[in-house]
């Protein structure tokens, strides 16, 4: 069967018919077009929220757990509730040998200091860490190297600091080779490192000298004992369903630790704040689609609307046509390409000033930390696309249908 | 039924239901020739509307048979009715039904179109057509800058464009002044006479019955014995 549809005549047709009540299409194609710039800005929105908020944990290991020892809350053989106790090294060794579930692990002890160097000083956290906290924290190596896994092993008393470290005491020169003082000790540092996230624990890097924890327990006479531990669970296990038996070694090694205390122990999974962040976007990204999808519903009923109205103002018309050889599937496509138009210019124009105003919106918040990208993928503008275009085409179904109903009789009536 | 018989109505029933069915076709026998020019005329009333819509394809009727150009018009379905229409038979209306946003030349194209003809083509023979009409120099002028005698001619050449067995004429004179009217009737009188064009023409318009070769009557449902002019 031949069809009109491609025929100049048909789209010539279309844009005549729009063309004549300037206004009401208008309003109806701004219908359209808001709804599609809504529902790509919302999700757009929606998306770079999530991104920007995300860019504060960049790098963290989102499985990862804490553990700082407390004091106890409940009396154990012969000790008082209130007993304070120190996580050691033992511990660290023996979680990870009884608990194959973890991934990778870290001890952690930290100090305040002062640093120096020559006649500069400036004040740090001084932190001692094994080499798998990158795995769980990933510094940004700046100049130099990171702690690795032979740092581990030899004593030698080596650091990385933090850029704002390296600014205030080596203001004209690469600090990589140079030796600071910590607390009398003297350290050479092989890295400078910084951190894009918010996240911190003690300080951020950028303000902490980073040492070896074997060395740093040497140094500042810590013995066995450690700040705390940090760990990542294996894929697929939370840290949480691992506290049981953490506590079950612990509570083997430390006399005090009451098996039932679980206060007697500080344990922060991370996994759930993420779950939680996780959730509230989920959250968000419904109500964006749900918005944006409600005003986009209005706009194509909108469509629908005018469609009917154009309809029944050309009752003759469309008789006249059929009187002279239309055939009833010639007057659907006729109406539906209509509608179809319609919903396309009006779409793409909203789906193009969604994308300037995400554009703008990146723009503006783009800052060292890079940028959030608000701008619709592609495929999700496509997408948006194809939906109103089968909607614009459904909207327009209605219409048609009565106007394939109209009789060709009806030209000679109207007279 | 003569060879040359191009309409033959045998015995055309039509009935429209209601609270109170209204018979108003009540067997209508009618033979129009090849070639004919003629005209249908009956007060309001006397189904001569209802015969006119039956004869344009654009109505059912009930019993009987309606054979246009050898062909059974019956229970046809709207595609074929369609067809049919655009291809046996052109239209002349009293109110020139032109598409008031198309210029003559799309107007007279327009049947072209839903035949699926070129655009190129189309035009080309709608220019034929009006050009024949001796409206070639108004081709791309809008109805609306046209004269009322000019808007019937391009509706002439529009019923003229698909080459059809029959032109039928429902009051092509009724929105006109006498001057115009007698011009568009000799358009018809040419078209009959130089091209052997079928022409029929409804009218209440004696004048108008007058300028044709054959007056059928119809009265309450029933054709009249002819007479001819």
């Amino acid at each position: 069967m031949k069809t009109t549809f491609f025929d100049i005549e048909n789209w010539k047709e279309i844009g005549a018919t729009l063309a004549r009540n300037k206004t009401r299409t208008f309003l109806t194609a701004f219908g359209i077009f808001w709804g599609t710039a809504m529902l790509a800005m919302m999700l757009g929105g929606a998306k770079g929220m999530e991104n920007m908020l995300r860019r504060n944990f960049e790098g963290f290991a989102t499985n990862t757990a804490i553990i700082f020892p407390n004091r106890t809350t409940m009396s154990h053989q012969g000790f008082n509730k209130g007993t304070s106790w120190e996580l050691t090294v033992t511990d660290q060794r023996n979680i990870r040998a009884g608990i194959p579930e973890i991934e990778v692990m870290t001890g952690m002890s930290s100090i305040q200091s002062t640093i120096g160097k020559g006649t500069l000083s400036t004040s740090a956290t001084v932190t001692g860490i094994d080499s798998e906290y990158s795995k769980i924290f990933e510094p940004i190596v700046l100049e130099g190297r990171f702690i690795n896994e032979s740092d581990d092993l030899l004593n030698k008393k080596i650091c990385v600091i933090g850029k704002n470290i390296a600014g205030s005491l080596f203001p004209h020169s690469s600090p990589i080779g140079e030796y600071i003082e910590v607390n009398s000790v003297y350290f050479k540092i092989v890295g400078v490192a910084y951190q894009t996230s918010e996240i911190s624990i003690n300080s951020k890097i950028d303000d902490s000298v980073v040492a070896p924890i074997g060395v740093f327990r040497k140094a500042f006479n810590s013995g066995e004992n450690l700040g705390g531990i940090m760990f990542t669970a294996k894929k697929g296990i939370s840290p949480t369903e691992l506290k049981p038996r953490i506590m079950r070694i612990l509570t083997s090694n430390h006399k005090m630790l009451h098996p039932d205390d679980d206060n007697a122990m500080f344990f922060m999974d991370v996994s759930e704040a993420f779950q939680m962040i996780d959730n509230l976007f989920m959250g968000i990204s419904l109500l964006a689609l749900f918005v944006g999808a409600g005003t986009l519903i209005a706009g194509i009923i909108g469509v629908g609307n005018i469609m009917w109205v154009i309809v029944k103002e050309r009752t003759q018309e469309i008789g006249i046509r059929r009187a002279i050889g239309a055939k009833p599937s010639d007057i659907i496509t006729q109406v539906l390409s209509e509608g179809m138009a319609l919903t396309a210019v009006a779409g793409i124009a909203g789906i193009t000033f969604a994308t300037v105003v995400l554009n703008l919106v990146e723009v503006i918040t783009t800052d060292e930390k890079g940028t959030p990208e608000f701008m619709l993928s592609f495929d999700g503008a496509v997408e948006i696309v194809v939906v109103f275009m089968i909607l614009g085409v459904a909207a327009g179904f209605i219409p048609a249908i009565k106007a394939m109903k109209i009789k060709p009789i009806e030209a000679m009536n109207s007279k | 039924m003569s060879q040359n018989a191009i309409i033959t109505l045998t015995d055309v029933n039509k009935t429209y239901p209601g609270i109170v069915p209204l018979h108003v076709l009540k067997g209508i026998n009618l033979e129009i020739s090849r070639g004919e020019l003629v005209s249908i005329m009956g007060a309001s009333g006397s189904g001569k509307s209802t015969l006119l819509n039956i004869l344009g394809i654009l109505d059912n009727y009930d019993s009987g048979d309606y054979v246009l150009n050898g062909t059974l018009i019956k229970n046809l379905s709207e595609n074929r009715a369609a067809e049919l229409r655009n291809r046996l038979i052109g239209f002349v209306f009293q109110s020139f039904n032109l598409i008031s946003y198309k210029n003559a030349i799309e107007n007279v194209a327009l049947p072209l179109f839903y035949q699926g003809v070129s655009r190129k083509k189309r035009n080309m023979l709608a220019m034929e057509q009006l050009d024949r009409m001796g409206l070639a120099d108004r081709a791309h002028h809008l109805p609306g800058e046209l004269s009322g005698g000019q808007k019937q001619r391009v509706a002439i050449a529009r019923s003229l464009i698909t080459k059809p067995s029959i032109i039928l004429a429902d009051e092509p004179t009724g929105a006109l002044d006498s001057q115009t009217s007698k011009e568009v009737m000799q358009v018809f009188r040419d078209l009959n006479s130089d091209a052997g064009m079928t022409i029929i023409i409804v009218t209440h318009d004696p004048g108008v019955g007058a300028k044709t070769n054959r007056i059928i009557r119809i009265s309450d449902g029933l054709i009249l014995p002819d007479e001819n002019v």
